[in-house]
C-alpha cells in the first residue's frame, strides 16, 4: 500500500521533535556551566535541540512525498511483551521454573494456532535447561522455586 | 622482529586452555546462528554480553569476536541450500550459490565458500596485524579535540554510508547520544534523566538496550515471517564436495580481489561486511569475460563475496582496537564489552594490554582454523539444524535474553528495560529506522562529551581549537563533506520520489 504522504517518516519526525524538545527542557534543570567549564546540562541540551532539528528535517520533506504506512503485527508484539513482563514479575516472586513455563506459554500465543502438546513439552524442557545451565552450570543465584509474593 | 615477539605473546595467551575453550564456543555458536536465518550475530552477541561479566576480559572478547566472524562462515550455508541468507552479508551467496545447488553442485559450493572464507579471513588478519600497531602509534599523538572530531566523523560516516536514508541514520545516532546521557555525570556527579530511579544512576544498561533493539524486536518481526524447519533435499557427501580444477582456477583471483575489497570496506566506518560482499560480486561481474554466467551458478560469484565479507569481518577490528572507534553495531558491542570489563579502548590498548590485543588477534587465526574444521567435516550437522522450526527457537531466545539480562545485576528492572527497548526497536523497524547507528551513538556519547569538555577546558573555552589543530580540522573537513553529500543524496531521493508519484498519477 502506498499513500500520498510518507507516514513512516512523519511519525518518526514528530516523535523526534517531541522527544528532542522534552530532552532539552528536562536537561535545562541541571547546571549549564560555561563553554570553558561545561556543566552537566550543556551537552544534553545541545543534543536535544539537534534531535528536534533533525525531526523537522525528516518531517518536512515527508509531507510532500509518497511513502508507506507502518503495519504492526499486533498479536506477536502483544504476546511477546506480556511474556517478558510476566517473566520479570515471576522471577523474583515464584522462581525460575514457573517464570520459564509462563514465558514459554505466553510466547507461544504469538502464533495464530499455538500447538498445545509441543508447547507444553517445550516449556518443561526449557525450564529444565534453564535450571541446569544457569543455576547449576554457571552458578547464577536464581532459585528454581520460591514463594515471595 | 618485534611483530613476531608480539605474535608469540598473543599465541601464548590464545592457547591458554580457557581462551581456547571460549574461542571454540564463540566460533561454534557463530556458525550455528550464522546457519540459522532469523537470528543474527548482533542478537547473539547482545545475548552473550552478560556472560562476559563472569569471565576474564580476553576470554570474553575472544568469544564475542568468534561469534562475529564465525557467523560469516555459516551464513552462506542456508543461502546455498535453501536460497535463504543466514546473515545479511550472505544474501549475495543466494545469487549464484543456490543455482549451483540446483545443478547438483551444492557440495562444491559449500566447500568453496569455506575455502574462500578462510582465504579472506586469513589475509584480513595479516592486514590487521600489520597495520594496527602503526595506526595506534599515530593515534597516540591525538589530543581531546582530535578525538572528539574523529568520533564525530566516525558517527557521521557510519550513519551516512550505511543502508537507508542518511537523515534517518544521523537521527538515530543523535537519539543514541541522548540515551547515552542517562545516569550519573562523570565530572560533576549530577544525576541526569534518572527520575529518582536508583537502577538508572549507572546509566541505561547496554546489555538491555542491545537485547531489546536487536533480540526482542527481531523475534517479534520474525514470528509470522520465518519459514525454517525446511529440510534440504540435498545429501552432502564428501565425494560431492570435491571441486574440479576449473573451480579452483576460476576462484583464485576473485578470492584475492574480494579480499581486497573486503579489507578496505571492513576498516571504513559504516560500510562493513554486507556492502563489501555486494561490491565484490558487482566487481566480479564487471571484470568477467562471461558476465552472462552470473546468476546461473558461477563459482566466482560465490567465492569473491565470501572472501570479501570474511576479510571485512577481520579488518573491522582495526579502528575498533586501535582508535576505539567502532565501525558498526557489532564492533560497538565489542567496545561496550571492553568498557564493561574496565578496559579503556583506544590507542593505548596495544601498549597497556598487549596480552589482550595480541591474544585476540592470535585467537582469530586459531578460530579460523577451527571454523574450517567445523564447516567441512561437520557440514551435515549444520544442515540438520536448518530443520529446527522457529516455533521452538524463539521461546528459547526470549528465555536466554531474560535470564541473561537478569543475571547482570540480579535485578528484574533490567528485564523491563529490555521490554521497553524491544517495543522501541520494533517500532523503529516498522518506521524503517536502523538500530545500529543508535547503538554506536549510545556507546560513543559519553566518551564524546568527555573529550569535548576536556578540549574546551584546555583551550579555555575557545571553540576555534577544533580548526586550529590540523588533525581535528582534517576530520571535520571530511565530516562536512560527508554531510554535504548526504544532503545532496536526500534532495535527489526526494525529487525522485515526487517525480514517481506524479508519474503514477
Amino acid at each position: 500500500m502506498r499513500s500520498t504522504r510518507d507516514y513512516n517518516d512523519i511519525i518518526g519526525g514528530v516523535l523526534m521533535i517531541i522527544g528532542g524538545t522534552w530532552f532539552s527542557l528536562h536537561g535545562l534543570q541541571y547546571s549549564m556551566g560555561t563553554l570553558r567549564r561545561m556543566g552537566p546540562a550543556y551537552f544534553p541540551v545541545c543534543i536535544g535541540i539537534t534531535v528536534a532539528l533533525f525531526g523537522v528535517l525528516l518531517l518536512l520533506p515527508a509531507l510532500r512525498r509518497p511513502g508507506g504506512f507502518p503495519k504492526p503485527e499486533w498479536r506477536p508484539m502483544a504476546a511477546i511483551c506480556i511474556a517478558i513482563l510476566a517473566f520479570a514479575i515471576g522471577i523474583d516472586r515464584l522462581g525460575l521454573v514457573p517464570a520459564t513455563v509462563v514465558l514459554t506459554i505466553l510466547a507461544a500465543l504469538a502464533e495464530r494456532r499455538p500447538p498445545l502438546l509441543p508447547t507444553a513439552i517445550l516449556a518443561v524442557a526449557l525450564a529444565a535447561i534453564a535450571v541446569l545451565v544457569f543455576t547449576q552450570g554457571l552458578g547464577i543465584p536464581l532459585p528454581a522455586f520460591r514463594w515471595n509474593l | 622482529m618485534d611483530m613476531f615477539a608480539n605474535l608469540a605473546l598473543g599465541f601464548g595467551e590464545a592457547f591458554a586452555p580457557l581462551n581456547l575453550m571460549y574461542c571454540f564456543i564463540g566460533v561454534f555458536l557463530g556458525t550455528f546462528i550464522g546457519v540459522l536465518p532469523g537470528i543474527g550475530a548482533l542478537a547473539t552477541i547482545s545475548m552473550l554480553l552478560p556472560l562476559t561479566f563472569h569471565v576474564p576480559p580476553t576470554a570474553a572478547l575472544v568469544m564475542l569476536a568468534g561469534i562475529y566472524y564465525g557467523a560469516q562462515y555459516g551464513g552462506s550455508t542456508a543461502a546455498i541450500l535453501l536460497n535463504l541468507p543466514g546473515t545479511p552479508s550472505a544474501a549475495v551467496a543466494c545469487l549464484d550459490g543456490y543455482p549451483m545447488g540446483q545443478k547438483g553442485r551444492a557440495g562444491v559450493a559449500l566447500l568453496m565458500t569455506t575455502v574462500a572464507s578462510f582465504v579472506g579471513g586469513s589475509l584480513g588478519i595479516i592486514i590487521l596485524t600489520a597495520f594496527s600497531p602503526a595506526l595506534a602509534g599515530i593515534a597516540l599523538s591525538f589530543g581531546p579535540a582530535d578525538y572528539f572530531a574523529m568520533m564525530l566523523l566516525g558517527l557521521v560516516a557510519a550513519a551516512t554510508l550505511a543502508q537507508g536514508s542518511p537523515v534517518k541514520g544521523i537521527a538515530m545516532v543523535l537519539v543514541g547520544l541522548a540515551l547515552g546521557m542517562v545516569g550519573t555525570d562523570v565530572q560533576t556527579g549530577a544525576q541526569r534523566f534518572t527520575f529518582g530511579i536508583p537502577e538508572l544512576s549507572d546509566g541505561l544498561s547496554l546489555v538491555a538496550l542491545a537485547m531489546g533493539l536487536f533480540g526482542v524486536s527481531e523475534v517479534i518481526a520474525s514470528i509470522n515471517r520465518m519459514r525454517t524447519g525446511q529440510r534440504s533435499k540435498e545429501r552432502i557427501t564428501f565425494r560431492s564436495m570435491v571441486p574440479q580444477r576449473n573451480d579452483l582456477r576460476q576462484s583464485a583471483f576473485p578470492m584475492l580481489r574480494g579480499t581486497g575489497i573486503g579489507a578496505i570496506f571492513g576498516a571504513l566506518p559504516g560500510a562493513g561486511a554486507t556492502i563489501a560482499s555486494f561490491l565484490a560480486y558487482a566487481v566480479e561481474k564487471k571484470v568477467s569475460r562471461h558476465p552472462e554466467r552470473f546468476g546461473q551458478g558461477a563459482i566466482e560469484g560465490v567465492t569473491a563475496p565470501e572472501s570479501a565479507n570474511n576479510a571485512a569481518a577481520q579488518t573491522a577490528f582495526i579502528p575498533t582496537l586501535t582508535l576505539g572507534i567502532p565501525g558498526d553495531a557489532v564492533m560497538a558491542l565489542m567496545l561496550g564489552a571492553m568498557i564493561i570489563q574496565g578496559i579503556q579502548p583506544g590507542p593505548r590498548l596495544v601498549t597497556e594490554h598487549p596480552e589482550l590485543f595480541w591474544g585476540l588477534i592470535a585467537s582469530f587465526w586459531i578460530g579460523n582454523v577451527m571454523l574450517v574444521v567445523l564447516n567441512l567435516p561437520l557440514i551435515g550437522i549444520w544442515i540438520k539444524m536448518l530443520a529446527i522450526p522457529y516455533r521452538i527457537l524463539y521461546p528459547a531466545i526470549l528465555l536466554f535474553i531474560c535470564i541473561g539480562v537478569f543475571s547482570v545485576n540480579n535485578n528484574a528492572f533490567d528485564i523491563l528495560l529490555v521490554l521497553v527497548f524491544g517495543v522501541i526497536g520494533y517500532a523503529m523497524m516498522l518506521l524503517k529506522f536502523e538500530p545500529a547507528p543508535l547503538v554506536l551513538g549510545f556507546i560513543l556519547g559519553p566518551l564524546m562529551e568527555e573529550h569535548l569538555r576536556r578540549a574546551m577546558l584546555l583551550s579555555r573555552g575557545d571553540p576555534m581549537v577544533f580548526l586550529e589543530r590540523p588533525i581535528s580540522a582534517g576530520f571535520l573537513m571530511v565530516t562536512t563533506a560527508l554531510l554535504v553529500w548526504a544532503g545532496m543524496t536526500a534532495v535527489k531521493q526526494q525529487r525522485q520520489a515526487r517525480r514517481m508519484a506524479v508519474a503514477a498519477g
